[in-house]
């Protein structure tokens, strides 16, 4: 049965991006834009699969919940109506030279420990390199801070996978929202 | 509605909580007002129901520059848009003790307010009524005299009886947690449905904020509340003998000016010290009201002490209020704590509603987890999670201060740059509290406790008030001492920071500076 689009946006929770797709402008779901392949407005392709691989480690399930389409548009609308976490946490905007420094950075990383990018390592060596950098800088890092890059960028993984309706109700606990996401991010 | 083009009685700079209770006062009292605000305008549909939509209602205008060890958290602890940082506080509405108010007679340290509780006991008796508190007075037995509360105390759900119990086995009191928001119907208010949306904002009005409360009483007595208009610059007579009003940007970044007899500056205990000082002339080369060199200067910030749990039992954490379900304040008195090389005071607040995400989400209590490990926890902490927060005084230190910094935001004024590190003697207090915290959980029989990391709540001081003019910035009232029709409120004017939320002092002080602004008019704007 096809969903009204009050429906829609009741389901989803965490409210949906907009986006122009052949010349018309439709609202997706950070997870939906994933599916559907929008092209990016801030990240180039290396960051993107740098971030979804990250992602991953960090949080199983943030990719395809579209973590990189979520940061991606919140970077790409104005200070005042970014919706980031790191618009707290004492950073100064614009944000996207954090993470483009964050996500280089890493890849450096695994260059000089494994001679490969991030995303093209093992499961376990993404681990160990998450390990090392929640821990300290590793010898050698370029980029902001490595354990506050790996909160920042854990805590956007959470966002989209336990901020919103579906993701709190994942865990057996009801929304309850007196007024819900509205239809796009960035209103 | 668009701005007067003549001269107003006063203008108010900042929608906050500060600024739209005198602005009320004012209105109601026949002035004419006029309220800039920096940030966007608000109301309550726009309040949306979402830990990631909340983040507009937080700082969004020129970067604050943090350093030192423990930064102020500016953008976190401030708000933007009207409204202010009171859109997104957690309605916790504690008293101050007499104590607090004699740190220097007492206890030989900081410094004495210039106003006593008595003094602002009447004022506190006043606010509760207007604005509506929640609590039970005879419960609150550290609290200190005044009427009992207007509504019946918060409703105790199960994550509150469970800490509720390890408070008890350590032989410590709880109380219902004095809360800002409606347990019944109240001057046409709903009823709180304890989702633990507080600090998104409350669509409902449940919840005192300002677009609740007093905007619509300013604008109902013909106050003009304009948004997107960031002040610039406070305006003063060539001798320097009084303000004149404000140069302001409007929406467009086109630059105007405002003229008024007053002048309130309630723009957040960092934007206020941070115009006088932007507004320095040939009469006052240091900044305006900064004759005594105290401008900017003893910013405080409560530690916060972060106490999480894990329990067997199914704890219920998405409901209730935000702020918490109780209280305890056995250890506010100043010395509890002496033997640990501590001074000060701390309450708890207890039982917290929380979501799973954000800065003070669930998963974030546990930053050092990821992969399927954060998966299971959250699994685990979605049956029993449970938290309370130490607010921790924060003792005033003349070198944690606000400065001018040489870069320059859009409009061409100079950003603000704070440092602070907090006192050795409120770093010890907050060890002590976390230590007090982890046996309270483990008595209430939880099966893992852990703490989080010193955070930053709430922010004070910068704009001090004293009784002497050589080493305080206003008196009691807020009256800058250098220019008598320049006001500045909030909770900037603290000397010292108490070990509990700000916001109620800070409208008992909107009170009694509204009352005395009317009393005395004439001579004030002379």
């Amino acid at each position: 049965m096809p969903q009204s689009r009050r429906t829609f946006i009741r389901n989803t929770g965490i409210g949906l991006l907009s986006y122009c797709v052949a010349g018309c402008e439709v609202e997706l779901t950070p997870e939906q834009a994933r599916q559907q392949k929008i092209p990016f407005h801030v990240l180039n392709p290396d960051e993107v699969r740098t971030l979804e691989a990250l992602g991953e480690t960090l949080l199983p399930g943030s990719a395809a919940a579209g973590l990189a389409h979520f940061i991606d548009h919140q970077l790409n609308a104005s200070p005042q109506d970014q919706l980031l976490m790191i618009k707290y946490l004492g950073v100064s905007p614009p944000f996207s030279p954090f993470y483009s420094a964050g996500l280089a950075a890493l890849n450096a990383l695994a260059n000089d420990q494994h001679g490969a990018n991030y995303a093209d390592l093992s499961s376990e060596q993404r681990t160990a390199l998450v390990g090392q950098i929640a821990q300290a800088n590793p010898d050698g890092w370029q980029g902001p801070p490595a354990p506050f890059f790996y909160f920042v960028i854990r805590n956007d993984a959470i966002d989209v996978v336990y901020g919103t309706k579906q993701g709190i109700e994942s865990l057996g606990v009801p929304y309850m929202a007196h007024i819900e996401p509205p239809s796009r991010w960035g209103e | 509605m668009s701005l007067p083009a003549e001269k107003v009685d006063a203008v108010v700079v900042g929608s906050g909580a500060a600024g739209s209770a005198i602005a009320a006062k004012l209105a109601v009292g026949g002035k004419k007002v006029v309220i800039l605000e920096a940030g966007p305008d608000r109301d309550n549909q726009s309040l949306i129901s979402s830990a990631i939509w909340a983040r507009r209602l937080k700082w969004s205008g020129a970067p604050v520059i943090e350093e030192g060890k423990n930064p102020i958290g500016h953008a976190f602890n401030a708000g933007y848009g009207v409204g202010g940082s009171a859109m997104h506080h957690y309605a916790v509405w504690p008293r101050l003790h007499a104590e607090d108010f004699r740190v220097r007679s007492l206890y030989d340290r900081a410094r004495d307010w210039p106003v006593s509780y008595d003094d602002l006991r009447p004022y506190y008796d006043q606010v509760q009524h207007e604005s509506g508190i929640a609590g039970d007075a005879e419960q609150e037995i550290w609290r200190p005299p005044g009427e009992p509360y207007p509504m019946r105390p918060v409703p105790l759900f199960a994550q509150g009886q469970i800490i509720a119990r390890g408070f008890e086995k350590q032989g410590m009191n709880t109380a219902p947690l004095p809360l800002a928001v409606t347990t019944s119907n109240y001057n046409g208010r709903s009823v709180c449905i304890w989702d633990g949306w507080c600090d998104a904002g409350c669509p409902i009005g449940a919840l005192a904020n300002p677009v609740t409360t007093d905007l619509p009483i300013a604008l109902g007595h013909g106050a003009v509340l304009q948004a997107n208009a960031t002040v610039t610059r406070i305006l003063a007579n060539d001798t320097g003998e009084y303000v004149t009003g404000v140069e302001f940007a409007n929406g467009s970044g086109e630059t105007d000016k405002l003229m008024a007899d007053l002048v309130v500056l309630a723009a957040f205990t960092v934007q206020n010290p941070r115009l006088l000082l932007a507004s320095a002339t040939e009469k006052h080369p240091s900044g305006l009201a900064n004759s005594s060199g105290i401008v900017g200067k003893f910013v405080m910030s409560h530690p916060a002490g972060l106490v999480y749990g894990l329990f067997n039992e199914k704890t219920h954490w998405h409901l209730g209020a935000f702020g918490g379900q109780l209280v305890n304040q056995d250890s506010y008195g100043k010395t509890t704590h002496a033997r640990a090389g501590a001074f000060g005071s701390y309450q708890w607040m207890i039982a917290q509603a929380v979501k799973p995400n954000d800065l003070l989400g669930i998963a974030t209590s546990r930053p050092d987890l990821f992969g399927n490990d954060l998966h299971a926890f959250m699994k685990n902490a979605a049956h029993g999670f449970a938290s309370m927060t130490a607010v921790i005084e924060d003792l005033p230190v003349a070198e944690n201060e606000l400065t001018l910094d040489d870069k320059l935001d859009r409009f061409g004024t100079p950003l603000a740059k704070v440092t602070h590190n907090t006192h050795a003697e409120s770093k010890a207090l907050w060890q002590a509290a976390l230590v007090e915290g982890q046996a309270v959980f483990k008595a209430a029989g939880a099966r893992e406790v852990w703490t989080g990391p010193q955070a930053s709540m709430h922010i004070m001081g910068g704009t001090i008030m004293g009784e002497d003019s050589a080493n305080s910035v206003c008196n009691s009232y807020g009256q800058a001492h250098d220019i008598s029709n320049l006001l500045i409120a909030g909770a900037g004017l603290f000397p010292t920071s108490g070990g509990v939320n700000p916001i109620f002092t800070i409208h008992a002080l909107a009170a009694r500076t509204s009352e005395h602004l009317l009393q005395n008019w004439r001579s004030i704007i002379q």
